[in-house]
């Protein structure tokens, strides 16, 4: 039974969707130009880009894969948060990739790879970026509604998730069609704190209530259950194995292992140098300088958005313990509704509507920069060859719209019927690296390897999503699911980047053999 | 308490702390980039009108 109050609570969480609404709207009349609604006008500055970074990149759907990777692996499914936080850390203080994509100017990344690979390049990495992005943002909203709807225990007869995932998605598709950019940075900032304060308040909580000895006991003595077939008979059953230390350290746990900790260092690195939200407060920022300030100092805030919910999944292990796949209960997607059905009984009235509001808000916030920045590739790569010196401020300002409130159409459909089963994390993983295995190598290749040419370019883009997209399909035909299952996640995520990289280099020898005259500019010879 | 749990007890506590420092820190300095974002972008749009007519 959720404590969730309709007279205290949703009035908290209606303020808040008050306050941020009207702060989104009022901010549209500064919107004149097509840089003002896709970067800002260049105008933002170190603690907004904090902020907004920090919004952006936790969402509702990170709270709950944080919180599953909590309750599957306890603290060592936070390790993706270390990872994250060193790459920032690292690229921010060195300006490695970023310092000469800010230096170029360009809006996004695929707009700097024309300029060393030409356009056919551009196009090609806009499509792959457009695929991996809206497959990974696709599910946001069903995660999303699911939270809102277990923590708040609502009635789905008389309050439908699907009414309640469009509902939020029409409040945030109006602030950020009508202010572009600059909406999205005023109420990332709102939220930001709003999503802060009810973070730190229900870890606090938790720490308090439950305590952390108790917290670490429950992680060390929970069992991990594994379904194997029994030699003699044949039949399948469920063992069971003390979780151990392998629940403090990743290398250690059964479920774990070395091939998932360097799938997390690959795609953590490669996020960090391309995915396009990420990159895109860079690019907003006034100047490289600022830029890297944000990259460094938010790099910490990486370790707490994973953490601190893995807190919450393993505060949900000690009522709810894993079960074996035999049970009644069990379901491919049980351990994502624990921490959901943990915080619904626990946190009491007015705390409940500050988590909703927090929730909301980090779900919003997410969900208006994902759309926007997807509809800045879309118009500024997929689009280029209709407008480049065509279309008129207005003109352009208009298809951004149109794009923003297409996106927002197709989440709501693709969230309705995608069937999310198992870790969620893990799906957005390999759907991530559909295009960050091959985006981070051609940005490396394109900042600093003189002999990289668009053949290289092409083969990365070709092969490093050639891995993870057909592992997605063979998991989902029947007929070869045991075969994907046999090669597992990480390996197939592995790939994807070890391909990218061969595929760059021996592109780029071939091009160089067979046609020695057709070199391609260098960094040096692109930048203005 | 083994040295990893001793490491993620660390770094929880540096977590909390830390993330609460900084969320009243960037609340504060962020609203002032706001404000200073918002009158650059005015200026401009002056600047612009000024010129055109």
């Amino acid at each position: 039974m959720s404590h969730f109050s309709f007279a205290i609570d949703g009035s908290i969480v209606g303020l808040y969707l008050l306050v941020t609404m009207v702060a989104g709207i009022f901010v549209r009349k500064y919107v004149g130009k097509v840089e003002h609604f896709l970067v800002a006008g260049r105008e933002m500055n170190v603690f907004l880009g904090i902020a907004s970074l920090a919004a952006t990149e936790f969402g509702i759907v990170t709270c709950m894969y944080s919180a599953q990777l909590g309750y599957d692996y306890g603290f060592a499914g936070a390790t993706p948060g270390i990872c994250q936080a060193v790459a920032m850390l690292v690229i921010g203080v060195t300006g490695f990739c970023i310092k000469p994509l800010r230096d170029s100017g360009v809006i996004t990344i695929p707009e700097l790879l024309e300029k060393r690979f030409g356009p056919r390049v551009r196009w090609a990495a806009g499509v792959v970026i457009i695929l991996g992005g809206l497959l990974n943002m696709g599910i946001f909203l069903r995660v999303g509604g699911n939270f809102l709807v277990e923590v708040s225990g609502l009635d789905t007869k008389t309050f439908p998730l699907e009414w309640m995932m469009t509902a939020l998605l029409v409040m945030v598709a109006v602030y950020t069609i009508l202010g572009g950019m600059l909406s999205v940075l005023v109420t990332d900032f709102l939220q930001f704190v709003v999503m802060s304060v009810g973070l730190i308040t229900v870890t606090a909580l938790i720490l308090y209530q439950i305590g952390w000895d108790k917290l670490a006991e429950t992680v060390s003595s929970s069992l991990v259950w594994e379904r194997v077939t029994d030699a003699d008979t044949g039949v399948a059953i469920d063992r069971s194995e003390k979780l151990g230390t392998g629940g403090f350290n990743p290398f250690v746990n059964p479920k774990l292992g070395w091939s998932w900790v360097v799938f997390q260092i690959l795609i953590q690195t490669a996020a960090t140098l391309t995915w396009q939200t990420t990159i895109a407060r860079v690019l907003a920022a006034k100047d490289t300088a600022t830029g890297r300030k944000i990259y460094t100092r938010t790099s910490f805030f990486f370790v707490c958005g994973f953490l601190l919910p893995a807190i919450w999944g393993i505060a949900a292990l000690v009522d709810f313990p894993r079960l074996p796949e035999s049970s009644p209960d069990w379901s491919k997607d049980y351990s994502m509704h624990m921490m959901p059905a943990f915080l619904s009984h626990f946190l009491p009235v007015g705390l409940m509507g500050l988590l909703l509001a927090a929730m909301l808000a980090a779900e919003m916030s997410t969900d208006s920069s994902y759309m926007l920045t997807w509809a800045s590739v879309i118009y500024n790569d997929l689009l280029a060859p209709f407008h480049r010196h065509r279309w008129s401020e207005k003109t352009g300002l208009l298809w951004n719209r149109c794009i923003v409130a297409a996106i927002g159409v197709f989440l709501m459909f693709y969230g309705l019927w995608y069937p999310l089963e198992g870790n969620v994390w893990q799906y957005l993983a390999i759907t991530g690296s559909i295009y960050l295995s091959s985006m981070s190598m051609l940005l490396i290749a394109c900042c600093y390897l003189k002999w990289a040419n668009n053949w290289g370019a092409i083969g990365s883009i070709i092969f490093g999503a050639l891995f993870p997209a057909s592992y997605l399909v063979l998991q989902q035909v029947p007929a070869t699911k045991e075969f994907a299952g046999s090669i597992g996640d990480n390996y197939a995520g592995i790939a994807s980047y070890v391909a990218a990289a061969l595929a760059m280099v021996v592109g780029s020898v071939l091009k160089n053999q067979i046609r020695p005259t057709s070199a391609s500019p260098t960094m040096h010879e692109v930048l203005p | 308490m083994s040295f990893a749990e001793g490491f993620w007890w660390a770094l929880t506590m540096a977590a909390v702390v830390w993330y609460s420092t900084v969320t009243v820190y960037v609340a504060v300095r962020g609203a002032f980039d706001i404000r200073s974002m918002l009158k650059r972008l005015d200026d401009q749009h002056r600047t612009e009108n000024g010129d055109s007519t």
